[in-house]
């Protein structure tokens, strides 16, 4: 029984279209009662939403991509954990940031026992020198390199709302819920996060 | 409206959640100063350039990777499946047996410290002199002090009980009748 089910995960693993029309809390909750489609669909839903936030933490594609698999691979084990009083996006952008947050953690206990990997962390932060004749798409490139930067820069919990705000574009309640603070707090984060970016960033108009 | 307030401000401006007459101070604020104007537009551009920012995607085989994990997990769980143990009121047969234990010891020494009979404590205390008390007939005693020497060599203790049986005294010669 367990053997088929896998089977038929496997093979909807690949179907790209999505034969699904359910909200993601209709989702989780046949997943939780055995339907691996569901699960699919999800992953599918969230995979790139959740990789372009867990990228704006670590800066490192595959590092990223380590930890929105560690998030799928939590969905699929702790499916039961989820109650219906939160947004399921909620659950899982929260799960997503604990883990980039342990990824974290992890690089900066290495950055102070690993002398030469942080000559290598402090490269990917560095610049090219810009020059007057280059074309548009250089130069878009340069500006966000820069944002990204300026995000890096940002302290955590300033981070962490600008970017579920402004670049993934949740709701403040949403926000509010991820990062358990509340919504008052979020906002002047935000507002907060806004005017330091704008100050590193306002020579790139 | 201080310049404190107006940056506090902004993003609710920039949002449109700022209430009608908020709105208007904030508008007045922005024309009496060029500088703030400035700022807003600013920080609305930032807010245009993040949410712009060229998206990233997982990769191709993100899918596949994603199945061998939980494949991988899987058979981890079917080679080392979790013994299912009993358990007393949530607590494993260990945890059960040594908070039974505990509970036991506490209702004991709560017994012995808040008991009445006081006598019961001290009769079980004297159970755990190490040290008697010092008699003269020890051999210590004995040593340091010639006097109490020949007292521990006499026959007899004069503390003995037994061996100074005093007579019983006639009281009956010294009752005297009295008259009313």
């Amino acid at each position: 029984m367990r053997q088929n089910s896998s089977n038929l995960f496997a093979m909807s693993l690949d179907k790209q279209d999505s034969p699904f029309v359910y909200t993601d809390e209709q989702l989780i909750a046949r997943f939780q009662t055995g339907d691996e489609q569901a699960y699919v669909e999800l992953v599918n839903r969230y995979r790139d939403r959740l990789m372009n936030f867990v990228f704006q933490f670590l800066g490192d594609m595959e590092q990223s991509e380590d930890v929105v698999q560690d998030t799928m691979l939590k969905l699929f084990e702790k499916k039961h954990y989820y109650r219906e009083i939160a947004k399921f996006s909620t659950w899982i952008y929260t799960i997503a940031r604990n883990l980039a947050n342990t990824e974290l953690r992890k690089r900066k206990r290495r950055k102070v026992t690993v002398l030469s990997q942080m000559t290598r962390d402090e490269r990917e932060y560095e610049l090219p020198a810009i020059q007057p004749e280059t074309g548009q798409e250089v130069q878009n490139e340069y500006a966000e390199k820069r944002i990204q930067i300026a995000i890096h820069a940002l302290p955590e919990h300033f981070k962490t709302v600008i970017i579920l705000r402004d670049i993934q574009e949740l709701s403040y309640d949403d926000i509010s819920s991820i990062v358990g603070v509340p919504l008052g707090t979020v906002k002047s984060r935000i507002n907060r996060a806004r005017l330091q970016l704008q100050a590193d960033l306002k020579d790139l108009r | 409206m201080n310049r404190y307030e107006f940056e506090d401000l902004i993003s609710d401006y920039i949002d449109n959640s700022l209430t009608l007459s908020k709105r208007k101070e904030f508008e007045n604020y922005l024309t009496e100063d060029p500088e703030a104007q400035s700022l807003v537009d600013q920080v609305s551009y930032t807010i245009d350039q993040l949410k712009n920012i060229q998206k990233v995607k997982v990769s191709d085989h993100f899918n596949d990777h994603l199945l061998k994990r939980i494949k991988n997990e899987q058979s981890k769980h079917r080679l080392n499946p979790v013994p299912n143990q009993k358990r007393f009121l949530g607590f494993s047969p260990l945890y059960a047996s040594l908070m039974t234990g505990l509970t036991i010891a506490l209702f004991i020494v709560s017994l012995q410290l808040f008991a009445p009979d006081k006598d019961t404590f001290t009769k079980q205390n004297r159970f755990y002199v190490k040290n008697p008390v010092p008699t003269l007939s020890s051999p210590k005693i004995a040593k340091s002090n010639p006097k109490s020497q020949e007292l521990a060599e006499a026959k007899e203790d004069s503390l003995d009980q037994k061996s100074t049986k005093s007579p019983k005294k006639d009281y009956t010669k010294q009752i005297q009748l009295v008259k009313d």
